[in-house]
């Protein structure tokens, strides 16, 4: 395994997002947008549960964090299928890399942009929101990574199992709205019917914004985010085992839409 | 450089290649031919260690290629038949970043790129975005992509696709500097008048069967004789000893004009249809011709389909 070439196709890879920001910039506007809009209604919400001195951005900004973090999964898939379509991919594996070292490159750039995204909406929303972290700052910082790592390595898993670039938009795209629906990015889930309640924890975003409300309304630390840790490391695990077992470096992938 | 022993493979029960033996020493080039899906991408693919073959050895520099795919690619370069290249990005970074995936260093960088973007004529294009560029400019970086890391064993599937005639020329030009200097070139194409021009050895494929290998004077005097090629508008009528392809009627004959003027009172009433008399001379086409019962490609602006290489 050769960190230089993984870090030299992440050079690439951030290269080719760098030439197009747009997609970029929407992903991090878009969900500013949409706190200002939340924000009142989140601020009534939290008053009615008890809450005192908050101002709604302590949900509006992690669930909208949240939901957009689940839109560069399509990000990371169409990456993969962009080099079948311009016919990089066999040029990639007839090269000295090793496969390991191909996904690593691939990976690191999303995984950095994910990670920069969580910091500047975190940082946004503060300062146009008020947003202010109660509990322990490490304990929020190691959620978010845990988070992030979970959904690059479900995206993998689509990528292996996805055989077309359609395939791939429209599970990133329909999970996306569906899993951070369920997990709370739009209204608590405590407010939510009661089949979709029961299905809540079947989403990486439920656990998320668990443990984000433990620590920024509820002043929680490390023990108040280790169940949803632990349980986004499963998620995680479950996506490089899907990779594992499903991923084919020689397999043709059609990347017309 | 290159010994490939009794290569087999299979895509869901169709053979593709049926035991296929093929050599190439430094400074050798083996020109690949065969009709489409004769299995040459096939071929290259698991030479390259872009599949795995059902049976047979593949030995690179003395290095068993099959079990040590990883070993040997730092000596290869490949150029795909289809274009392979970042369409977003300009031409040097396309450049850039395959010659540090080859490990190049920056000077070695510096050095290679000056030396290959001015034996494909890529300098002035530089800062241009690759997706812009012509057809033959494509093919041309796409080309010199496999080139950056000085490869002893190189690959070019068909890399005259598409090019115009300035590229076309600045491809075999390469090629010969490449052979030359010592590099082993496997050599895929349809269009014989360039193996003619560039010389060496010649393998045929059929239906995944090397059908002739030898020097490319060895297999005209032994296959090429001499023959008539009619064209027709629409498609040629049938007559006994001779090959139907597309709107071309064919046969080998060692005294073409005769041939031609017996087979010209046969026709009947497709005579009315004929366009052109070819009276074929002792070449790699007529030998191809021979072999095959196919025509090769000789011209420029006729372009073959792909290579059958089923995922």
């Amino acid at each position: 395994m050769s960190l230089r070439r993984s870090l030299v196709i992440a050079r690439l890879n951030a290269l080719i997002i760098a030439v197009d920001p747009w997609p970029m910039v929407t992903l991090l506007a878009m969900p500013l947008v949409l706190m200002a809009f939340l924000e009142p209604v989140d601020r009534s919400l939290l008053a009615g549960q008890g809450y005192v001195g908050v101002n709604g951005s302590e949900v509006a900004v992690p669930g909208m964090a949240v939901m957009f973090a689940f839109f560069w999964m399509m990000f990371a898939g169409t990456g993969f299928f962009r080099e079948h379509g311009w016919g990089t991919w066999d040029r990639l594996r007839a090269s000295p890399a090793r496969p390991a070292e191909i996904m690593v490159g691939k990976c690191l750039p999303i995984l950095v942009l994910m990670l920069a995204q969580m910091a500047v909406l975190g940082a946004a929303g503060a300062l146009l929101f008020g947003l202010r972290v109660r509990g322990s700052m490490t304990a929020l910082v190691l959620l978010v990574v845990v988070f992030v790592g979970a959904l690059l390595a479900l995206a993998m898993a689509l990528v292996s199992v996805c055989h077309t670039l359609n395939q791939t938009m429209v599970a990133t795209n329909l999970g996306a709205i569906v899993l951070s629906g369920l997990g709370g990015s739009f209204a608590p889930v405590a407010l939510l019917p009661a089949w979709a309640r029961a299905a809540a924890p079947v989403s990486p975003a439920y656990w998320a914004l668990r443990g984000s409300k433990a620590v920024i309304l509820d002043g929680g630390g490390l023990a108040q985010v280790a169940l949803p840790i632990a349980v986004l490391c499963a998620f995680a695990a479950f996506g490089v085992a899907v990779t594992a077992a499903r991923f084919r470096f020689g397999e043709v992938k059609i990347a017309d839409t | 450089m290159l010994r490939i022993a009794g290569l087999t493979k299979a895509y869901a029960g169709r053979a593709a290649l049926r035991g296929v033996d093929l050599e190439i020493g430094p400074g050798q080039i083996v020109a690949l031919l065969g009709p489409n899906g004769a299995g040459k991408t096939t071929l290259v693919s698991i030479a390259t260690g872009l599949r795995r073959p059902d049976a047979g050895q593949v030995w690179i520099d003395g290095i068993d290629a099959l079990a040590h795919s990883q070993r040997v690619r730092p000596r290869l370069g490949l150029a795909p038949q289809e274009l392979g290249f970042y369409p977003t990005l300009r031409v040097r970074d396309n450049l850039a970043f395959f010659g540090r995936l080859a490990g190049l260093s920056r000077a070695a960088l510096r050095e290679r790129t000056l030396i290959v973007t001015e034996a494909l004529d890529l300098t002035d294009l530089m800062d241009r975005y690759a997706g812009d560029l012509s057809g033959g400019e494509k093919r041309r970086l796409h080309t010199s992509l496999a080139l950056l890391n000085r490869p002893r064993l190189l690959f070019l599937d068909e890399p005259t696709t598409g090019a115009d005639v300035a590229s076309r020329n600045s491809i075999l030009a390469m090629v010969r500097g490449l052979v030359a200097d010592g590099c082993a070139v496997c050599y895929c194409t349809h269009y014989l008048p360039e193996v003619e021009a560039l010389g060496g050895s010649v393998t045929i494929l059929e239906a995944g069967r090397v059908i002739a290998s030898g020097g490319l004077e060895d297999i005209i005097a032994a296959h090429g004789g001499a023959g008539v090629r009619f064209r027709f508008d629409g498609a040629p009528p049938d007559l006994a000893g001779w090959t139907r392809d597309g709107a071309y009627l064919m046969t080998s004959a060692a005294d073409p004009a005769v041939t031609a003027a017996r087979a010209i009172t046969c026709m009947g009433t497709a005579g009315d249809r004929l366009l052109a008399i070819d009276i074929l001379h002792p070449t790699l086409e007529t030998a191809y011709l021979a072999l095959t019962g196919r025509r090769g490609t000789g011209h420029a602006d006729e372009e073959e389909g792909e290579d059958v290489a089923a995922a």
